[in-house]
């Protein structure tokens, strides 16, 4: 088991800046998430770490040795590739065996060794046959225990489960975070998805353009991210951010008939912000038509554009003027479509972001 | 009338004769073509079982009594067993060594940027593109010097070195499909590119091999001019020389025994191809990437 230190760590192809300057601390035993939209570098940034793409500059540290230029095969590392990238013409035990093979084992130790990580992973009946007569989920299982037979310091996976279907992956998910939990190699893993973050991580590791742009734990990050992009890549429906005018302790938008208190919590956040506007960011569980019965005075009204009855819960799609949000909601709620509903702001729910830099406001100042 | 009632409902055989029209005139399309094709050598083949003076008679014609004696004669004749013997030399070793001289620039233009790839890659197409009299008398003049001229080594070389940059041009884009991830989960396996190449690459770029080793088969096989040029002795001879003999006197027209000639000389080759056909169409990356 290593700690991996990203340090300064610079990649450019020709004139073309990948990653500016990343600076990251993987903790000994910890499953790291990088995840971020397509091309935002935690591909390149796990291809660094695996020595496949060379460091442009930085440093990088495995287990406190300095690796920026050393060989793959140097790094005490292992890797599951998104394709699995099997070898098609090498039976499963030859898979497995192929990096003891390259370091000349003996054959007793690669025997027992395959056997071992097999029977482990439950593939200890597919060792005859070749990559092309196995499913799926038993390929990304010969893939792990191919990694998994090196007893590497850090386990790298490059997206392993995109390629399974829904129901294998929700599978897999679990049996990876197992096995880790069994083993507790550090791990970092790169996904797209977030809700895969969400579920595997200790540290997720949002990035956007080569930057970081929160690392913290799953919830850290749900309920305190650091700017718009957390927020909106982190969650499932996005944030709904409505851009609103600063009114002493009131957010408004009075062409709208958006008058909503600035929580007391986050009051501190706008001292010495200055600007007009900010942007009010709420979670759809935050947000919730009134109770018909109830006093609505005050309360911003929507017109509800669409319902997603999703069985266990709601989706209402509603807008006012420019302003569209998704509430999650009891799937009991009798919204019908067109109806114009006041809406409940939860304020335990309710975040400021700058309304240039999309800074979330009161992690900015520390509250 | 009812709306139901209004409905015109069109001839089936008409609406099915109008779907089928295009297939049956590309059918009749794709046979004229195969006949065009086989035509020819259905033509070798009856000349080759007809006595002389039937084919005199009506070259076209169904042989009326069938005899094997061409066959005989041409083989005893000519000593076709060496020729073929030779041929069979040659066309083995020749792209033996045309693979084996490609296969390393292959590996290295598929998977690395050496400098000057472009000049490289250029330089392999003039020599595709030069004309095969172009270099005799500089291949002339080197076998001499080498003491290789009329000898089975010299011809093997020439063959050799000549079907090279056509075997790298196909290796290269056979490697180029072997998907990239493979390599680097070797390299992460602590494979060195040697390794790499020898554990994982050769093996997956066979049927790519198969391919070139075949078409080069072929084409040395079939070649002529430089065994011509290059050899003096009969008794090294290949087939394509060896079977000029049949055509050195021009007063005699003796159309069966060439026919089978060229029966013979043509099975080596439908052997070759039913064998490597099923190594090509092999799907060998099955399996390694994705689902």
């Amino acid at each position: 088991m290593a700690n991996v230190s990203l340090v300064d760590i610079e990649k450019r192809f020709g004139a073309h800046v990948v990653i500016p300057r990343l600076n990251l601390e993987i903790a000994d035993g910890s499953f790291v998430v990088l995840v971020g939209p397509s091309g935002c570098g935690k591909t390149t940034t796990l291809n660094m770490i695996a020595g496949l793409e060379a460091i442009t500059a930085g440093q990088l540290l495995i287990g406190g040795r300095d690796v920026t230029d050393m060989p793959p095969k140097d790094r005490d590392i292992a890797m599951v590739f998104q394709s699995y990238a099997l070898f098609p013409h090498l039976s499963v035990f030859e898979n497995i065996a192929f990096g003891m093979r390259i370091r000349r084992l003996a054959k007793s130790e690669i025997d027992a060794q395959v056997q071992s990580v097999a029977d482990r992973l439950r593939i200890g009946s597919l060792l005859e046959r070749l990559p092309k007569a196995l499913s799926g989920g038993q390929r990304q299982r010969v893939a792990l225990a191919r990694a998994l037979v090196r007893r590497p310091g850090v386990f790298l996976m490059d997206e392993p489960l995109s390629n399974l279907d829904a129901k294998l992956r929700i599978e897999a998910r679990s049996f990876l975070a197992k096995m880790h939990h069994e083993i507790g190699v550090t791990t970092v893993y790169v996904t797209h998805d977030q809700s895969e973050a969400m579920t595997m991580g200790d540290t997720i590791v949002v990035m956007k353009d080569g930057v970081v742009q929160q690392a913290a734990s799953p919830l850290v990050v749900y309920n305190m991210p650091a700017n718009t992009f957390v927020a909106g890549f982190i969650g499932s429906p996005a944030m709904n951010f409505l851009e609103l005018s600063l009114a002493g302790s009131t957010l408004v938008d009075p062409d709208n008939g958006f008058s909503i208190p600035i929580p007391d919590r986050l009051r501190g956040a706008l001292n010495g912000y200055g600007k007009p506007k900010v942007v009010l960011g709420v979670r759809p569980e935050g947000l919730r038509p009134a109770a018909r019965a109830a006093d609505a005075s005050g309360m911003p009204q929507l017109t509800i554009d669409v319902a997603q009855h999703l069985g266990h819960e709601t989706l209402l799609d509603a807008s006012s003027g420019p302003h569209r949000v998704v509430a999650r909601v009891a799937a009991s709620d009798d919204s019908r479509i067109g109806e114009r509903r006041p809406f409940v702001f939860d304020q335990d729910h309710m975040h400021l972001f700058d309304q240039d830099s999309g800074a979330n406001l009161a992690a900015r100042a520390g509250l | 009338m009812s709306e139901a009632a209004a409905i015109v409902r069109p001839n089936r055989t008409w609406v099915r004769l109008r779907y089928a029209t295009p297939k049956i005139f590309a059918t009749l399309f794709a046979l004229l073509l195969a006949a065009v094709w086989i035509g020819p050598l259905a033509l070798m083949v009856i000349t080759s079982i007809k006595p002389n003076s039937e084919f005199l008679n009506g070259p076209f014609a169904w042989p009326i009594a069938p005899t094997l004696e061409p066959y005989r004669k041409v083989w005893q004749g000519l000593n076709f067993g060496v020729l073929m013997e030779n041929s069979l030399i040659y066309a083995a070793a020749g792209s033996a060594l045309a693979v084996g001289l490609a296969l390393v620039p292959a590996f290295a233009l598929s998977r690395f940027e050496p400098p000057g790839k472009r000049y490289i890659f250029a330089l392999l197409l003039t020599g595709l593109m030069l004309p095969q009299q172009t270099v005799l008398i500089p291949l002339y003049d080197i076998l001499r010097w080498l003491h290789l001229f009329d000898t089975r080594i010299g011809l093997i070389l020439v063959h050799g070195v000549y079907g090279m940059p056509s075997q790298i041009l196909i290796l290269r884009g056979f490697m180029t499909t072997i998907p990239r991830d493979i390599e680097k989960a070797a390299q992460i396996e602590g494979a060195t590119d040697f390794q790499i190449f020898t554990k994982v690459i050769l093996p997956l770029a066979i049927p790519g091999i198969v391919v070139g080793y075949t078409l080069n088969f072929i084409a040395i096989w079939k070649e002529f001019v430089f065994a011509l040029v290059f050899l003096n002795s009969e008794a090294i001879f290949p087939v394509t020389v060896g079977m000029l003999k049949l055509n050195s006197d021009r007063y005699i027209s003796a159309f069966n025994l060439p026919s089978a000639g060229l029966v013979i000389s043509q099975i080596p080759i439908a052997i070759l191809f039913i064998l490597a056909y099923r190594r090509i169409s092999s799907g060998n990356f099955v399996g390694s990437v994705k689902g």
